[in-house]
């Protein structure tokens, strides 16, 4: 055994203490890194997060499909895939919640908050790593799709404009996910918690059917839903302005537009009750 | 004013109407080691917690390393290692990437870290287990990796909270040399324990705290000195007879009952005595006299324990009454 030095890093304390924007990108970039070995030591997690929504797709494509008839010349498949892979990313955002919740329990949060790192690289840091989470399970998606006979049909830009919008509602969820794990704190709670609110909100949406073949009922419902206008603007991409339009009644604009603005309420609201949870501690 | 170490005044935490601290006050001189010892739900964690900025006190000041806990927290930050009661290391990194993490976060330069962190392992005995993700770690070994990651940024003050609760004797000892070390490296460093024996072993000082409070402050030396002589230390098979037992020997030493410690629900009796070896035969006679059964009675110098006792009424490993339930497992207290 050799004793321990002690003498200081190098640097002063207020250097140490200071922040500069190349600090705080470094911070984030370290626990991104950190939260995507993680990801990789859990091959069982990404094996299974990504079984779990490949059987949705078949579920939906072969059995609902068999039965289901939107009309207007578009076959379910190509209606029902991008509606599918929404609702997959909008579970997938779990993981984050999860991943906050754990460590909160095992005290690395306790940790990070006693170093003098940017107070904001602990959740910008989970922001990264879980966007490259989702884009690659998306991407993973996607192919599959393809390999059971989904199709894009408006072109290379339609098909990676729905990648990224579906991403980007993933992204949107990961910041309500965050915030119900910094509000719930324990890692089995949080996975039911972030479910219940979600599930109906994506069956009372245009995800498996036009908003006018819906329940009387429930279509004022499924037109103030974020997720109708995040799967209609990924349908538009994936299928085209117009055929959106025959099968749904709305403009890829104007489903886009609605689209932006539920994105940034999501995120700004779920965003500022997380980092206020963060703070107090 | 300008102070190194750690200077705490008058410190104030209510979590709703239960007063966790109720004016605690002490100092740490700069590389002196000082003892926050008391039982669970007295308040140490609290004090560690608002040290550390991760909470803020309602009331007092409080500084570090010369910084304002509440005014200066980056710089604070900067300055103190922490380790908590529950090793907070990553169970998916390796202990080697666990350490560079906290260095490089730290403000360490790639190489220094890593320089750092392997200068660490080898001092700890985690070499062989370096390059290991951490689950498959002991208890002991999770509990060094925690305290390798709170030194790898070479903090000039040090927080260990209750460092070695729930550990198995042995992985304790080791845990102990590790922080003797520290201390003789002239480390500035606050520990808590519930542990008379842990407090005697490592700090110079102590401060006892109890509801909130600091209710003595010394060396053990003088903590043992407040009191005085010898004791004689009894433990009764029927519980039940604590009081009377009090009563007998009290009467057989001449002096007033109020002197003497009854803990009638473990059924243990301390008398304070002068004349040890005779007080104890006299004792002995007078029990045996009595009919009185003796599980064990013995004839020690003072332990904290009857610091402790003395000072509160109570044993150390009794937690408040009225406390919150610690937030998470604990280790089983040891008596």
């Amino acid at each position: 055994m050799t004793a321990v030095s002690v003498e200081p890093a190098g640097l002063t304390v207020d250097q140490r203490a200071a922040l500069s924007p190349r600090r705080v990108l470094g911070d984030i970039a370290l626990i991104a890194g950190r939260n995507l070995r993680k990801v990789q030591r859990s091959p069982g997690l990404i094996v299974f997060s990504t079984i779990q929504p490949l059987m949705q797709l078949v579920l939906f494509v072969f059995i609902f499909g068999a039965i289901a008839n939107i009309g207007t010349g578009t076959s379910y498949k190509d209606f029902v895939v991008p509606a599918v892979l929404v609702q997959s990313l909008a579970f997938a955002a779990m993981g984050s919640g999860v991943g906050i919740a754990y460590d909160l329990q095992s005290g690395m949060v306790d940790r990070f908050r006693s170093l003098p790192i940017a107070r904001s690289a602990f959740l910008v840091g989970r922001t990264v790593s879980d966007s490259l989470r989702l884009g690659l399970q998306s991407l993973l998606l996607v192919a599959a799709a393809l390999l059971i006979g989904f199709h894009f049909h408006a072109g290379l830009l339609g098909a990676l404009g729905m990648i990224v919008v579906v991403v980007l509602f993933g992204i949107a969820l990961t910041t309500f996910s965050a915030f119900v794990g910094l509000a719930v704190k324990d890692p089995e709670t949080v996975q039911p918690a972030v479910f219940i609110p979600v599930l109906p909100l994506v069956f009372t949406s245009s995800a498996f059917a036009p908003v006018s073949r819906l329940p009387g009922w429930m279509q004022p419902l499924a037109k103030v839903n974020p997720i109708t206008y995040a799967i209609d603007t990924a349908r538009g991409l994936a299928l085209g302005s117009n055929t959106l339009y025959k099968v749904s009644h709305i403009h890829l604009a104007t489903a886009a537009e609605y689209f932006a603005l539920s994105w940034v309420l999501i995120v700004g609201i779920f965003t500022a009750l997380a980092v206020h949870r963060y703070r107090v501690g | 004013m300008q102070e190194s170490g750690v200077v705490v005044e008058g410190l104030v935490k209510r979590f709703g109407s239960f007063v966790a601290l109720d004016g605690v006050t002490f100092v740490v001189p700069e590389g002196t080691v000082v003892g926050l010892l008391g039982p669970n739900g007295a308040g140490k964690t609290t004090v560690i917690r608002i040290l550390a900025t991760l909470l803020r006190s309602d009331g007092g000041r409080a500084s570090v390393a010369g910084y304002d806990v509440v005014t200066h927290p980056q710089q604070v930050r900067a300055a103190i290692g922490l380790t908590g009661q529950f090793a907070a290391v990553d169970e998916d990194l390796t202990g080697r990437e666990n350490l560079v993490l906290v260095g490089r976060l730290g403000r360490l330069t790639r190489k220094v870290a890593s320089d750092r962190a392997a200068e660490l392992l080898d001092s700890f005995e985690l070499t062989d287990a370096a390059d290991r993700v951490v689950r498959g770690y002991s208890g002991g070994m999770r509990r060094r990796l925690d305290l390798g990651a709170s030194l790898i940024a070479s903090p000039s003050v040090l927080f260990l909270d209750e460092p070695t609760t729930g550990l198995d004797p042995r992985s304790r000892l080791r845990l102990w040399e590790v922080i003797g070390r520290l201390r003789d490296d002239g480390k500035t460093i606050v520990l808590t324990t519930q542990y008379m024996e842990e407090a005697d072993q490592l700090a110079e000082q102590i401060s006892v705290i109890d509801c909130g409070q600091i209710i003595a402050e010394g060396t053990a030396d003088q903590l043992k000195t407040k009191v005085g002589g010898d004791v004689l230390d009894l433990r009764l098979s029927e519980r039940s007879q604590a009081s009377d037992a009090a009563a007998l020997l009290a009467h057989t030493f001449g002096i007033p009952k109020s002197e003497l410690t009854i803990d009638d629900e473990l059924g243990i009796v301390l008398i304070p005595v002068q004349a040890g070896a005779s007080a104890l035969i006299d004792a002995v006679r007078a029990l045996d006299g009595a009919g009185v059964a003796v599980a064990d009675l013995g004839l020690r110098r003072p332990s904290l324990d009857d610091v402790f006792l003395s000072l509160t009424g109570h044993l150390a490993e009794e937690p408040r009454p009225d406390a919150p339930e610690p937030l998470q497992r604990r280790g089983r207290p040891r008596i």
